[in-house]
């Protein structure tokens, strides 16, 4: 947390890392997240949540949402659809949008606000847009020169993680794809997602998740920081529900 | 009129080598790093097999490169395994090389990549089988999205970004060695050893995929990078390329082809040609012959 606290930038945003440009980017959600979970100080979580805000893809500009509309009609999306980049000037993708929506449906728990409600919704709309054909999520567009694109399986389960709270049918298909995907996932990081994800969503599937990561864990030599985190919260999640992706609206 | 998939590729080539070459006014380069001489082999491989080890050895040992005591780094193009497609370049191709190497005595041979829009590196490896190639026969693999960064200046301007942070793995190394899958790509013609380099900017900083080159331009950042971490060099995999809608839904074209070059302009004009594209067509190919190297006058080994 001291570290956290010492490297946020002045705007409210965060570097990916300590001495990096002071732009921000896409950890910015992620800190948020983080910061709500273990109940820090209310002044860094309102300047990141100001900053969040205000942060958007480019194609939420006028200009982009025309050229989009008018010129480059190569990638079909609706640009009115738009969520949040993985860097300041550029467009929309579907993890830090789905990652910024939790953030700030979170916060929407404690501090309603019109904004925010705006947002998530438009957001959560774009997620929707960007959805693949036979359910779930890739990297961004579902269809690219009119060609479906496979899911991914991270990036599936934490659009689901973002609408968690949501039942709309795309939800439900996404659910069965993630759970089929899951099943014979040879990866410790994308296990550990679909765990939380499946946990969050009080899927039958989630404990087999957990099990199969655990044992996955045990025989692999060595492991990212960011998978051996992502999977303790994922069996901190399933044994205890505490999970701090999750979105109660 | 019927306007064919390929038609759409030439022209936004096209479009794209003008837009590059109205910014091109002056020169946007630092130094020209052109060799005297550069060399092209282009080996016959009919599969991927064993045999490969010991083709791709006597293949280097045409360039008589001194290897001894350095450290090589092998950066071949990963993105996700679709079922069917010949998207990365081959386990077994990455395996030869890296036995290769060692036996030319290099320290340390390294393999590094950072796929682009796929978050899961691990599951990549598990799933286009590299993580049981590189297992077998002991050589490291280091994920380039989440490697330590360094603030790296960049020796061109042809994007405007003017820096990028960079991995350490890339910057430390003594030999890097670019391993394109020989591919057709929508935007910017073809993808080969030049553009196989976005692979080397981080995820963790930029994202994935790494939007920031696409808004500073594909072809202008290639030619940035590569002229900041210019490929020392080039083992394209043309055994099976692709054709058509690259560089994910593209089709098989079997060149039964391993192009090996010390010079990256000088193997991509190959293997563009090999694809039935002109070089001259593509932008960053024909801008990189004016400082990284050659695009027309290579000596064929």
């Amino acid at each position: 947390m001291d570290l956290l606290m010492r490297v946020q930038n002045p705007d409210g945003s965060w570097p990916a890392f300590e001495g990096d440009d002071p732009e921000g980017c896409w950890v910015t959600a992620l800190v948020l997240i983080a910061l709500r979970f273990v109940g820090a100080p209310p002044e860094p979580i309102e300047k990141t949540l100001r900053w969040l805000l205000h942060s958007r893809g480019r194609e939420g500009h006028w200009l982009w949402k025309w050229k989009f509309r008018t010129i480059d009609r190569r990638v079909q999306f609706d640009p009115d659809k738009y969520g949040w980049p993985w860097f300041p000037r550029t467009v929309s993708w579907v993890i830090p949008t789905a990652l910024s929506l939790i953030a700030l449906k979170q916060s929407l728990q404690c501090c309603p606000s019109e904004q925010a409600a705006a947002r998530v919704h438009v957001g959560t709309e774009m997620l929707y847009d960007r959805a693949c054909p036979e359910g779930g999520w890739n990297a961004g567009n579902g269809v690219v020169l009119g060609t479906a694109l496979r899911p991914h399986i991270d990036t599936t389960a934490v659009s689901l993680l973002a609408l968690s709270d949501d039942k709309q049918s795309p939800t439900s298909q996404a659910i069965k794809w993630l759970r089929e995907a899951s099943a014979e996932c040879r990866s410790a990081y994308s296990l550990a997602w679909s765990a939380i994800s499946l946990s969050a969503h009080q899927d039958d599937a989630a404990g087999n998740r957990v099990q199969r990561l655990i044992d996955l864990l045990s025989e692999s030599h060595s492991l990212d920081i960011e998978t051996l985190s992502l999977s303790a919260i994922a069996i901190v999640a399933n044994e205890h529900d505490a999970n701090p992706f999750e979105v109660r609206m | 009129m019927k306007v064919t998939r390929r038609d759409w590729i030439i022209a936004a080539g096209a479009i794209s080598g003008s837009a590059l070459t109205y910014r091109l006014r002056q020169r946007q380069y630092l130094r020209d790093l052109r060799p005297k001489r550069s060399r092209v082999a282009v080996l016959h491989a009919e599969q991927y097999s064993d045999k490969l080890d010991e083709l791709i050895y006597a293949g280097l040992r045409l360039f008589n490169l001194n290897i001894r005591g350095k450290s090589v780094l092998l950066k071949p193009n990963l993105v996700e395994q679709i079922p069917a497609k010949p998207v990365n370049t081959d386990r077994r191709l990455i395996g030869a090389a890296a036995e290769a190497f060692l036996r030319l005595d290099a320290a340390s041979v390294t393999v590094a990549e950072g796929p682009g829009h796929h978050r899961d590196t691990e599951l990549i490896l598990f799933e286009t089988g590299l993580r049981a190639q590189l297992a077998q026969r002991k050589i490291q693999f280091v994920d380039l999205n989440r490697d330590d960064l360094v603030k790296t200046k960049l020796q061109a301007n042809y994007s405007g970004l003017g820096h990028l942070w960079l991995p350490r793995t890339v910057l430390a190394s003594d030999f890097v060695v670019s391993m394109p899958k020989v591919k057709t790509h929508h935007w910017t013609g073809v993808t080969l050893s030049m553009k196989n380099m976005f692979g080397i900017v981080p995820g963790c900083r930029y994202g994935w995929p790494k939007n920031v080159l696409h808004w500073a331009g594909i072809q202008q950042s290639i030619l940035d990078i590569c002229a900041t971490i210019r490929p020392h060099f080039v083992i394209a995999d043309g055994i099976v390329a692709m054709q058509g809608d690259g560089p994910l839904n593209g089709t098989d074209l079997r060149l039964n082809t391993v192009v090996l070059s010390d010079d990256p302009v000088a193997a991509d004009a190959t293997c563009a040609r090999a694809l039935g594209v002109s070089p001259e067509h593509v932008a960053h190919i024909r801008e990189a012959s004016f400082f990284l190297g050659s695009m027309n006058s290579h000596e064929i080994l």
